[in-house]
C-alpha cells in the first residue's frame, strides 16, 4: 500500500527554486530514506508532506489525504521530528510528553512510551538539562505520541555522538518493527545505507535515483553508497 | 479542550518556574505596596491610600504579565522553533494563543490575590463595594491588556526585541495612567496623556468598581474594543 505519493512538487522561496518537480513514492512500513546534500531540497519536501508549507504547484498525498485542505485530519495520524525544533528549557520530560499527547484525539499511553524510549529516569529532567542524544530521544518519543501511521524524522542524527547515533538508529528500526512507517531526512549516506529499505536521492530540488541501498549502489559500481552518491550527482572533491 | 487545559496548566507552570517572571509580577507588586503605604495619609478627597493602591497596583501586576512576560515567551518560542514543533501537531493558532492569554491572566490573578491578601492581613484595606462589577473590571482589562501583549508577540522579530517593547511600553505606561501613582496626586497634563493608553481605562473601572462608583458603559466598551481590535489583529499576523 502506498502511503505518500508527491507528484510534481513545486516550491519556491522568492526566487530560490527550492524543489521542482520532485515526484516519490513511499510504501507502507518501510524506511524511507531522503538524502542529498545541504539545500537539496529535503526538508521542504518533508514540510510540504505535513502541512507545515504549502506547495506551489504538484500534488501529495498523505495517507490518501491533502495536506494542504486535510491538515488538521492529517496531523492527528503523523508526527515528526523537525530540524532544530525545540522545547521550553524549564519544561520536563514527563510534562512534555504529557502535554503533547493531550494535543491529540487518540494518543498513545504516554507513560508508556517513557519506559519504551529509555526516559523513565529522565521524567523529571528539564529540556535543558538533556544531552543532545536525549533531546533526540525525546523528540522521536514526541512524535510518537499521537500514535501516528508516518513518522517524519528529519537530521535525526546530526550532532550526535558516534555512540547516540548507533543507538537512535535501532530505535529507528525498532519504530519500523511496530509497523510504523517512518520517512527518514539525512544528509548522512553511511546512515541511509544502514537504515533504509529505499532511498530517494535528491539534487538541486528533484529525485534523481530511487531504489534500495543495494540497488543504488550496484548500479553505479560503487562500494558504498556515499560513493554512488559522487557518482550520481556528478560531484567530485576538488 | 483537554489539549487547552493542558496547555495552559503547563504553561503557567514554566512562568512560576521562571525567576524573573515569578519575581515581577507575583513579588515584586507586594513589595512596592509595602513601600508605598509606609506613610499613612488619605489622598486628596479623603479616600485611604490602600484603597486605591491595591486596584491601582492589580493593573501593574495585569500589565507586567500581558505587556511584558506573555510577549517575550511568545518570542523566544517562535525563535527557539518552540512553535514550530507545535504546528506539527493538531494544535491551533486559536489554541496557542488562547493558552498563553489565560496562563498569563491566572499569573495576574495570582499577583492580584497575593495583594489583596496583604492589603487586608497588614493595611486595613476595606472590602469591595462591588465584587461583580470588580471581577468583571479586572477581566476586561486583563482580556484588552493581554490581547495587546499577543499582538506585540505576533509582530515582534525576536525575543529580545519583545522585552524592550514590552518595557518601553510598560513603564511609561504604569506611570502616567495611574496605576503606580494616584490620579489625584498626578499632574493634569500626566493625566492627558494617561487617559490616551490603554491603561488608564483598567485603573478607572477597577478603581470605580472598588470604590463602589457606577462604571461608565463607554469605558467598559472601550476595554471590549481594544481586546477584540487586538485579538483580531494579533490572530492575522501571528506566526508560528
Amino acid at each position: 500500500m502506498t502511503v505518500i505519493e508527491i507528484e510534481s512538487l513545486t516550491k519556491s522561496y522568492q526566487a530560490n527554486r527550492a524543489v521542482h518537480g520532485l515526484s516519490l513514492r513511499v510504501e507502507q512500513g518501510e524506511i524511507f530514506g531522503i538524502a542529498g546534500p545541504n539545500g537539496a531540497g529535503k526538508t521542504t519536501v518533508v514540510e510540504c508532506a505535513s502541512g507545515l508549507r504549502r506547495p506551489d504547484g504538484g500534488t501529495v498525498r498523505v495517507l490518501g489525504l491533502d495536506p494542504r485542505t486535510q491538515r488538521r485530519e492529517l496531523l492527528q495520524r503523523i508526527g515528526a521530528q523537525l530540524q532544530e525544533a525545540a522545547l521550553p528549557d524549564a519544561l520536563r520530560v514527563g510534562e512534555a510528553l504529557r502535554m503533547y499527547a493531550a494535543l491529540y484525539d487518540r494518543p498513545a499511553d504516554w507513560r508508556v512510551l517513557l519506559d519504551d524510549w529509555g526516559l523513565a529516569d529522565k521524567k523529571r529532567a528539564s529540556f535543558g538539562s538533556l544531552s543532545g542524544g536525549w533531546k533526540q530521544r525525546l523528540f522521536i518519543a514526541l512524535a510518537l505520541v499521537g500514535n501516528p501511521e508516518v513518522v517524519f524524522l528529519d537530521e535525526l542524527t546530526t550532532g550526535l555522538d558516534p555512540i547516540a547515533r548507533r543507538t537512535t538508529w535501532g530505535l529507528i528500526r525498532e519504530l519500523r518493527d511496530r509497523g510504523v512507517t517512518v520517512v527518514l531526512v539525512t544528509h548522512f549516506m553511511d546512515e541511509a545505507e544502514a537504515l533504509c529499505d529505499r532511498i530517494a536521492i535528491v539534487d538541486h530540488g528533484r529525485v534523481i535515483a530511487e531504489d534500495t541501498p543495494a540497488a543504488l549502489i550496484a548500479k553505479q559500481h560503487s562500494d558504498s553508497l556515499e560513493d554512488a552518491f559522487f557518482a550520481l550527482t556528478g560531484r567530485t572533491l576538488s | 479542550m483537554k489539549g487547552l487545559r493542558q496547555v495552559i496548566a503547563i504553561e503557567l507552570l514554566l512562568i512560576v518556574r521562571d525567576p524573573m517572571s515569578a519575581f515581577f509580577a507575583l513579588a515584586f507588586p507586594p513589595l512596592l505596596l509595602w513601600v508605598k503605604l509606609r506613610g499613612d495619609e488619605p489622598l486628596p478627597g479623603g479616600l485611604p491610600e490602600i484603597d486605591a493602591t491595591v486596584p491601582m497596583l492589580s493593573v501593574f501586576v495585569i500589565g507586567q504579565a500581558a505587556l511584558v512576560v506573555l510577549p517575550a515567551t511568545l518570542a523566544q518560542y517562535r525563535e527557539r522553533r518552540i512553535l514550530k514543533r507545535l504546528q506539527a501537531t493538531p494544535a491551533s493558532s486559536a489554541l496557542v494563543f488562547g493558552a498563553q492569554w489565560f496562563a498569563h491572566l491566572l499569573l495576574a490573578a495570582i499577583g492580584t490575590v497575593l495583594l489583596i491578601a496583604l492589603g487586608f492581613a497588614v493595611f486595613d484595606l476595606s472590602a469591595p463595594a462591588n465584587v461583580a462589577a470588580v471581577l468583571l473590571a479586572w477581566f476586561l482589562g486583563a482580556l484588552s491588556l493581554g490581547a495587546i501583549g499577543l499582538l506585540i508577540g505576533a509582530l515582534v522579530p525576536n525575543a529580545r526585541a519583545a522585552t524592550v517593547i514590552g518595557l518601553s511600553l510598560f513603564f511609561p505606561m504604569v506611570f502616567v495612567s495611574g496605576a503606580m501613582i494616584p490620579r489625584e496626586v498626578t499632574s493634569e497634563s500626566m493625566r492627558a496623556v494617561g487617559d490616551l493608553t490603554p491603561m488608564a481605562p483598567v485603573v478607572e473601572t477597577i478603581r470605580d468598581a472598588w470604590a463602589g462608583n457606577a462604571l461608565s458603559p463607554l469605558t467598559l466598551s472601550l476595554m471590549a474594543a481594544i481586546a477584540l481590535v487586538a485579538g483580531c489583529a494579533a490572530v492575522r499576523t501571528f506566526r508560528w
